[in-house]
């Protein structure tokens, strides 16, 4: 008998991690696009959600849960890359609202395309861990071996992410075409592959966690909606945390979800969409950059 | 003189296509005949006032004559339509409100909403609100209590915006769009929760309107086209005052600051002001939109002012043409009869109306317009209209 672990308090934090890292995910994703292309993307949760759609909904009739795992993410890949070469590519040095109208556009295509083709019922996935909340004393942990997976995969793509920018060849020349374009042109790198890879792999990031999202047993489902509210939440993170930077992102999702949580058990659910605002209101205001990004000077 | 040819083909070409379009979309041919007509007499009317002359000395006096012609004529117009056209015509007029005010945002400045269903919702449920607390106000007041509101919103938010930069804006008007439903539901003694509002008593042509006029007079015999009318004249008032401002000190200089924010700091010109102002008239503009809407409507219901709408409004806007105020104006008559336009393309495409695909239409044709126009043509229908305009007039001349 511990009634440490299942008292109210531990159980808003768990509750909160696990929501906290979705969130941290999504400001991950759209972080890695703002960083790769200075775009940011209203429809990375829409282009996961039709990636999940493919993998999780069409493939599923003809293979089991991992296979489609991965085609979800392949898929999402390709859609990524399709999206930058087609859509986004005319895009650069036009007008910042250009990319905006552009990315909202291909948010309502493809959730009516999915809406039109899956109906916009709810499909549920299938899911290879109980939802069930483990048991200490005859009272729930807010744990289970579900959340305990979201929370390893969250834990994984993001060490991915990280290795990935630290310790190889391609993260150097990603670095160094966000931050010197021309420069890394003049040595070499080849910049619009650079910028393609960006949003495969944002993309990537974005259909782990839509995947996460749509198994949770809270959203019964995978809907073309189901990320909109998941996206707004996302967004605020990586604007509270920074754009520019991954850290503050995942740090600021986290932190969210904790809030959030406890907003949800002591105030009411309602409220947490205006509590997110509110922080993000109060949080543009003293830190316009975010609180990881250094403050920056704008050259003129 | 054959620039001036050029220019009557091609605004010949124009009111073709509007006349054929009111064919499609119109209930029935009587009304089709009307707006044809009105169309007709708008375009002579405003070729005849703004003779380049008038325009270049007295601008304000022919933006004043431009929206008198319009506002006029349409509310002639309105006698013949039926009560579904009158409906349909305020519903749009309303919606080139908030249009022409997003329009402004835009193109003025730079910046983009893209919570302005949310901003009409705060309109609309602060008119329901107040009509049923003090049902004795007038409209005039209340619809001046709903835009206060909305401006008073739009500043508190806005104010971010003076030190940001980039894309944060959008995404937090987003945000607000999304949590819209939430907040409502959070105040739900006010707001009535899910069902949302009725207006106490409906509103009715005042007394010493009828007195002067007299009972009979067509446009105060039904409160659908009293409605309209007001709708109609508010809408007038609206543009013409938004044609000032673009015009005026303030929206030249905003103008400057979209296309160079550098330049327009040396110049004197204090860039969080301009932001903070040109958010505060767009959200301003769509709580009016909003709040008619409710008046039109006679009830206010949370299921209207959800995202969706939000992103439709940027959808027609950009279609018509962000950053114009003609735009708005093509922009509100698309709105308007959009539905009847997809039940049209359904009807013709033998789909099945209870399909999937047919339900889901809407939004795959909006949206993809929406990455076309942006693409290809990023000042919409008004854009591409003025570009064939000039091109062809810069021909002409040998």
């Amino acid at each position: 008998m511990d009634p440490f672990l299942t008292s109210r308090i531990v159980s808003d934090l768990l509750g909160g991690v696990t929501q906290g890292v979705i969130y941290g995910l999504v400001a991950l994703s759209l972080v890695l696009v703002w960083r790769s292309t200075g775009i940011l993307n209203f429809a990375q949760g829409a282009m996961p959600m039709f990636a999940t759609y493919v993998g999780m909904v069409f493939f599923a009739k003809f293979f089991g849960y991992w296979p489609c795992v991965a085609l979800s993410i392949l898929t999402g890949f390709v859609l990524g890359a399709t999206t930058e070469r087609v859509l986004v590519r005319p895009l650069y040095g036009k007008p910042e609202i250009n990319p905006i109208v552009v990315m909202v556009g291909f948010l309502i295509v493809l959730e009516s395309v999915a809406a039109a083709i899956w109906s916009s019922g709810p499909h549920s996935l299938l899911s290879p861990f109980s939802q069930v909340d483990f048991q200490l004393g005859g009272k729930p942990i807010a744990l289970s071996d579900f959340t305990l997976y979201e929370i390893g995969t969250a834990l994984l793509v993001m060490t991915l992410v990280a290795a990935l920018f630290r310790f190889t060849n391609l993260g150097l020349q990603l670095r160094a075409s966000a931050l010197a374009p021309e420069v890394s042109r003049l040595l070499g790198v080849r910049v619009g592959r650079m910028l393609t890879i960006g949003w495969i792999l944002s993309t990537g990031v974005g259909t782990v966690t839509t995947i996460l999202v749509a198994s949770k047993s809270f959203f019964q489902g995978l809907t073309p909606q189901v990320m909109d509210g998941v996206f707004v939440f996302g967004f605020i993170a990586a604007a509270v945390g920074g754009l520019e930077s991954p850290v503050g992102a995942i740090v600021a999702g986290v932190g969210m979800g904790i809030i959030l949580q406890f907003v949800t058990d002591y105030v009411n659910s309602n409220a947490i969409l205006l509590v997110a605002l509110v922080i993000l209101v109060v949080s543009l205001m003293l830190r316009p950059n975010g609180i990881f990004s250094p403050s920056t000077a704008r050259r003129v | 003189m054959r620039a001036l040819s050029a220019r009557l083909g091609v605004a010949g070409a124009v009111l073709v296509l509007a006349v054929i379009i009111s064919f499609i979309v119109m209930a029935s041919v009587r009304d089709a005949v009307a707006m044809s007509l009105a169309i007709l007499v708008v375009a002579a009317g405003v070729a005849t006032i703004t003779t380049p002359g008038l325009r270049a000395t007295h601008p304000v006096i022919a933006r004043a004559a431009m929206s008198t012609t319009a506002v006029v004529v349409a509310l002639v117009a309105t006698f013949y339509f039926s009560a579904t056209t009158d409906y349909n015509l305020a519903t749009g007029a309303a919606m080139s409100i908030v249009l022409v005010g997003l329009s402004f945002l835009t193109g003025a400045s730079g910046q983009i909403s893209l919570g302005n269903g949310a901003f009409m919702g705060v309109g609309a449920f602060i008119m329901a609100i107040w009509a049923n607390h003090h049902a004795t106000t007038p409209i005039v007041v209340t619809l001046g209590i709903s835009v206060a509101a909305g401006a008073l919103v739009g500043f508190l938010l806005g104010l971010p915006a003076t030190r940001l930069r980039g894309p944060y804006l959008a995404g937090m008007t987003l945000a607000f769009a999304v949590a819209f439903g939430a907040i409502l539901n959070s105040f739900n003694s006010w707001t009535g929760g899910d069902g949302g509002l009725q207006l106490p008593n409906v509103a009715a042509p005042p007394h010493w309107l009828i007195s002067l006029f007299g009972r009979s007079t067509p446009l105060l015999t039904t409160n659908t086209a009293w409605l309209t009318d007001i709708t109609l004249v508010v809408t007038g008032v609206a543009f013409f005052f938004m044609a000032n401002l673009f015009a005026s000190r303030t929206g030249r200089g905003m103008r400057l600051i979209r296309d160079n924010d550098v330049a327009a700091e040396l110049v004197g010109i204090s860039l969080p002001r301009a932001r903070v102002t040109a958010f505060v008239v767009a959200s301003a503009y769509a709580s009016l939109g909003g709040a008619l809407w409710t008046l039109i409507n006679n009830s206010v219901s949370p299921s209207t002012y959800t995202f969706a709408l939000s992103i439709t409004i940027l959808s027609v806007i950009v279609i018509g043409g962000i950053g114009t105020i003609t735009g708005a104006l093509i922009g509100g008559l698309i709105y308007a009869y959009s539905t009847n336009l997809i039940s049209w393309i359904t009807s013709q495409t033998g789909l099945n109306p209870q399909g999937n695909l047919a339900s889901q239409l809407n939004g795959i044709i909006f949206g993809g317009l929406l990455i076309l126009t942006m693409l290809f043509a990023p000042l919409g229908i008004a854009g591409l209209v003025r570009h064939v305009w000039r091109t062809r007039a810069r021909r002409s001349v040998p």
